[in-house]
């Protein structure tokens, strides 16, 4: 052990092994960087999608919830507040002391102090403006939303009836912060104390009502994942994922933008530590040979080696995570002002994964060429020419292989992702090698035709290009991995820039802010003529729109007790919204199936992941019951929704002359544009009766969620593009020491510094075009199947990333192979000589 | 007992021992065949010879002769084809490659054409080294010796780049004698060398090999080097002549 850590200080003198332990820590650095911030930036998100939540995690019950879920959270540090829903009809005293009461059903909520824990309760101010409002709803009070205000007659300062209780109406709110859930709910809000529900008497046995304990706090997530193993019958845990479609999209998309760029830092990690390790390898081949004639048995020698590249490994690793930590430090502290909240502090998880891929990768990489090596011949020693056993061949590939897949998944955590991105890179490898070996084998036709000459006749110029050919094999490698390097960094350019606005522009500027429901058919073309056009020319669109619960699947009858998802229960116990459209709306797209004709009759297409939630598909038969009339239809198709798009969507449609007899009810949704204080007034005035939602705050929500990545992006890329720089860096000097040798040995022949600078500068472009080219390439290749497969967005090649890429790679492998060689025009050659090859 | 070594005059060219000391090294009927392409090549053909304990032996020859596959062969760097190869007494050309690396261990040493220094070592670390991948506890200690005996004390700390050609020799002949081995292989060690740095080396080598009573083969092209050791053996084409 002493001569291992003896022999990693000595090592450690050497430029191979400062490049390989660089190498490796800027792989850890990166790796546990980008993890670290995109989990910290990934949390800041969740939390403020939270805000739709009005906190940062809330458990559900059909029953009151057992006190041991507050105190869990109260230990852990947490605000909790409990609230009561439940529905109830709500009275305004009778006017002028006459006997007729105005009531309406109503969303009756009852609160505790302080509420909300997230977000705030808003009120109009004087002129028309929001206004967050500071109060707490005490014991004797309620608040109204302005929709039973303007339903009921009543303002603030009024008494209404609510059960037994004459409360005094405390304030007209505009909006609460709660607003993921379910907003096909048409009743109004009503805000009440908690304390008071007892003495209204409106919850007897058997009355329905969601019992809720909402939390916030730093550690929410880990009360909520908690929780969740506790969770009894009818009790869930309710997340804005996955009660908003909307900004479960958004989220997702942003974990898949961060998560690329994580793993490409990975993938350009691999290719710098495998050169890195190559040049290394090839100087320990000395080290060992004199190992064995000294009388190092080849277990000896093995142990040696492999306990030197642990070391080696671990001081690297345990840099990379100091810098991983500085860096992501650092690029929080930068975007600070990007975030709405502070971003929450970073977890351990992310360093210590980043640690394991740093002694995963070079242990992996490193032990089938360290056996290869430990059996090196001792008579080497005498004969430097001879053969050497190869770098491990098939278990050197299975080996590095398996410790790309597995950290692979240690970031994605998911064997299939794992497998296509290992099978992609060997794939990508396979093919930049060919690429390579095509683009040599031009070039050689290049040089022999002699059409060079004829461009001036620069012999210098062909002498170095043919030293490209001479050293085949390298230069396909080393054109291969610099492709792969460009590749990655154009890739990441291209995510950062087109991929990303591709994902902005799908949630257009003009998309719905205001949902209108519940309004009547004899009302539809009146407020299409109130209704501003939608892009300009077209009226609005008017959905129907039946409630329907489902009652039976293929005639067996259906409750919420037969399904075990908690989602499944819900949807069972709700009422579905089934909707009418002849044709596929825009934005749908069919999975399975197809989509059934105007004329068909009994068929219904379903979202795709509300039919997995259900288990069904296409074939089977539901039952419906809308308003005690049964309604049966067959599944014909399954649809993926474009949720983006923030348009009507229904996970439920059915032909229209299915829904002609049903009573039904319209929907439609229109941009208003912030300021328009006139059109909604008018709406309601014209159809009191409709509900409208006001979805701007969710559409902000996401909107800003997406500027943030696009910030955090920019970091993230600056961080991968250093990777990318060290990997070319490590790709352009794989072969200088070769280059250093051979020049040195042209000039002890006579050839003038001159003639070496132009030979230097033909074989770094013709080097730098060719990794371009195939790095332009693959990238093209690469962002296609990311925009159409992975993030499914549209794809658009924009000319500029591909030039700029294709220019940059030529330019940096030319900067970097004449710094990397220039030394050799200024040193005496005899001194390069000495050295050896 | 002392053994009788003849005097540099009295040079002969002979594979048997010019002493009657016990034998260091003896090589029985040693054969090597390299595949090249679809036929046999012969670089060695049945040679057999017998180094005395104490003596010095030069194996001469041209390029391509097979001096350095003989070497090899008697420093159990490669393995015969055909014949056998023991060190005092014990046949070595049969063991397990880990058993006879570990007869090598402190009992062989070595100096190089290209003077197989590690770069990254200094020039004490290089000495150090057999001892240290013996075991030994008095690695630096000894090593340091040997440096200042080959004149290198005051460059302990330096690097083999920062060496000069003679210089990183004598690192190399000190890393030879550091652990006393009985034998000392030398291949072509004035090869990178000028004449005079060449000398001096050898008159190093020579020196602490008779101080050490080690038994000394080397391969050279320079009869004049070889007319410094007892005894030499020619070899041309694979044979002894």
């Amino acid at each position: 052990m002493n001569l291992i850590l003896r022999f990693v200080r000595r090592e450690l003198r050497s430029t191979e092994a400062r490049i390989l332990v660089l190498a490796l820590a800027l792989a850890v650095a990166s790796v546990g960087a980008v993890a670290m911030f995109a989990d910290r930036v990934k949390v800041a998100f969740a939390n403020q999608a939270n805000v739709l939540l009005g906190a940062d995690a809330m458990i559900s019950g059909d029953r009151p919830l057992p006190e041991a879920f507050t105190q869990q959270a109260l230990a852990m540090g947490l605000k909790v507040t409990h609230s009561t829903r439940f529905g109830s009809m709500v009275s305004a005293p009778a006017k002028d002391g006459g006997a007729a009461k105005d009531s309406a059903l109503s969303d009756v909520k009852a609160v505790s102090s302080p509420y909300p824990l997230r977000g705030e309760i808003e009120v109009h101010g004087a002129n028309g403006e929001r206004v967050p409002l500071k109060a707490n709803v005490n014991a004797g009070e309620v608040f109204v939303d302005e929709r039973l205000a303007t339903r009921l007659g009543i303002k603030a300062g009024d008494t209404i009836e609510v059960g037994k209780l004459t409360p005094r109406v405390a304030q007209v709110f505009a909006e609460e912060p709660e607003i993921a859930g379910n907003f096909m709910s048409a009743s109004p809000k009503v805000l009440m104390a908690n304390a008071d529900v007892a003495a209204s008497e409106l919850l007897g046995p058997g009355s329905r009502a969601t019992y809720r304990l909402q939390v916030a706090g730093d550690r929410a997530q880990e009360f909520a994942d908690t929780i969740k193993a506790k969770l009894g019958p009818g009790q869930r845990l309710e997340t804005v994922r996955e009660l908003r479609p909307e900004v479960r999209s958004t989220l997702e998309k942003s974990e898949q933008f961060l998560g690329l760029a994580a793993s490409f830092a990975v993938f350009l990690a691999v290719v710098a530590i495998v050169l890195a390790l190559r040049r290394y390898l090839k100087r320990e081949l000395d080290t060992a040979t004199l190992f064995r004639t000294l009388g190092a048995g080849q277990r000896q020698t093995l142990m040696h080696f492999v306990g030197q590249f642990f070391v080696l490994a671990l001081i690297a690793c345990a840099l990379g995570v100091a810098i991983a930590f500085a860096a992501q430090a650092g690029l929080a502290f930068a975007v600070r002002g990007l975030f709405a909240s502070t971003l929450p502090p970073a977890g351990w998880m992310p360093l210590v994964k980043a640690f394991a891929t740093g002694l995963v990768l070079l242990l992996g990489f490193a032990i089938p060429p360290l056996v290869a090596l430990s059996s090196t011949p001792p008579v080497r020693a005498l004969r430097r020419d001879m053969p050497t056993a190869s770098g491990g061949g098939a278990l050197a590939v299975a080996l590095g292989g398996a410790a790309v897949l597995s950290v692979v998944m240690m970031q994605s955590q998911d064997l299939k992702t794992g497998a296509i991105f290992v099978g992609g890179i060997v794939a990508l490898v396979g093919a930049a090698t060919l690429l390579a070996v095509a683009l040599l084998w031009l070039i050689r036709r290049f040089v022999r035709s002699g059409k060079l000459a004829m461009l001036g006749g620069a012999r210098s110029w062909a002498y170095g290009l043919a030293n490209l050919d001479r050293r085949r094999l390298s230069t396909a490698l080393q054109i291969a991995c610099l492709g792969l390097g460009v590749m990655t960094l154009i890739t990441v350019g291209f995510v950062r820039t087109d991929l990303f606005s591709a994902w902005q522009k799908s949630i257009p500027a003009d998309a719905p802010n205001r949902f209108l429901i519940n309004i009547q058919s004899e009302q539809v073309d009146a407020l299409r003529k109130l209704l501003p056009t939608t892009q300009g020319t077209k009226p609005a669109a008017f959905y129907p729109m039946v409630r329907g619960r489902l009652i039976a699947v293929n005639d067996k009858t259906v409750s919420a007790k037969d399904y075990s998802s908690e989602q499944a229960k819900r949807l069972i116990d709700r009422e579905f919204n089934l909707s009418a459209s002849s044709t596929l709306p825009p934005g749908n797209k069919i999975l399975s199936g197809e989509y059934f004709s105007a004329t068909e009759q009994g068929v219904m297409s379903l979202e795709d992941g509300i039919a997995k939630t259900l288990n069904l598909n296409v074939g089977d038969r539901m039952t419906f019951d809308v308003a005690g009339d049964k309604v049966e239809v067959k599944v014909t198709s399954l649809r993926k929704v474009d949720w983006d798009s923030f348009k009507v969507n229904f996970f439920a449609l059915v032909p229209e002359a299915t829904l002609a007899p049903l009573p039904k009810s319209y929907i439609t949704a229109v941009h208003l544009p912030a300021g328009d204080n006139k059109t909604l007034p008018t709406v309601v005035a014209a159809a009191p009766n409709v509900l409208v939602i006001d979805v701007s705050e969710i559409m902000t929500r996401v909107r800003s969620i997406v500027d943030q990545v696009a910030s955090a992006l920019e970091f993230v890329f600056a961080f991968t593009l250093a990777a990318g720089l060290l990997t070319l860096y490590t790709a352009v000097i794989a072969t200088q020491d070769e280059r250093r040798y051979d020049t040195a040995l042209i000039r002890t022949l006579g050839g003038t510094r001159s003639q070496i600078r132009s030979a230097l500068i033909a074989e770094f472009s013709a080097l730098g075009g060719a990794a371009g080219l195939l790095g332009v390439l693959g990238a093209l290749a690469l962002t296609w199947v990311l925009a159409t497969r992975v993030l499914k967005i549209e794809f658009s090649a924009s000319p500029t990333v591909w030039i700029v890429g294709f220019a940059a790679a030529t330019g940096l492998t030319l900067l970097a192979g004449w710094l990397g060689t220039r030394s050799v025009l200024t040193t005496p050659p005899i001194q390069v000589l000495r050295e050896g090859a | 007992m002392t053994p009788v070594i003849p005097d540099t005059a009295t040079i002969k060219v002979s594979s048997q021992p010019s002493s009657n000391a016990p034998p260091a090294i003896q090589a029985d009927t040693l054969s090597r065949v390299v595949p090249l392409g679809e036929r046999q090549l012969t670089i060695l053909d049945n040679v057999s010879l017998t180094v005395a304990e104490g003596e010095t032996l030069a194996i001469v020859g041209a390029s391509g002769s097979g001096k350095t596959t003989l070497l090899g062969l008697l420093a159990g760097l490669d393995r015969p084809n055909h014949g056998s190869v023991a060190w005092h007494g014990e046949t070595v050309s049969s063991l397990s490659e880990d058993a006879l690396a570990k007869r090598r261990q402190g009992a062989i040493g070595f100096v190089f054409q290209s003077f197989q220094l590690l770069p990254a070592l200094t020039a004490l670390e290089n000495v150090m080294l057999p001892l240290e991948l013996a075991g030994a506890n008095d690695a630096q200690t000894r090593a340091q010796d040997w440096l200042n005996r080959v004149g290198l004390g005051e460059r302990v700390d330096h690097l083999p780049k920062q060496l000069s050609g003679g210089e990183q020799q004598r690192v190399a002949i000190a890393r030879a004698f550091v652990a006393s081995p009985s034998i000392v292989f030398a291949d072509e060690p004035t090869g990178n060398l000028d004449t005079d740095t060449g000398a001096e080396v050898v008159e190093l080598m020579f020196t602490l090999n008779r101080e050490q009573g080690t038994t000394l083969v080397l391969v050279t092209h320079d009869l004049e080097l070889a007319s410094r050791c007892h005894r030499m053996v020619r070899l041309a084409r694979g044979k002894v002549i």
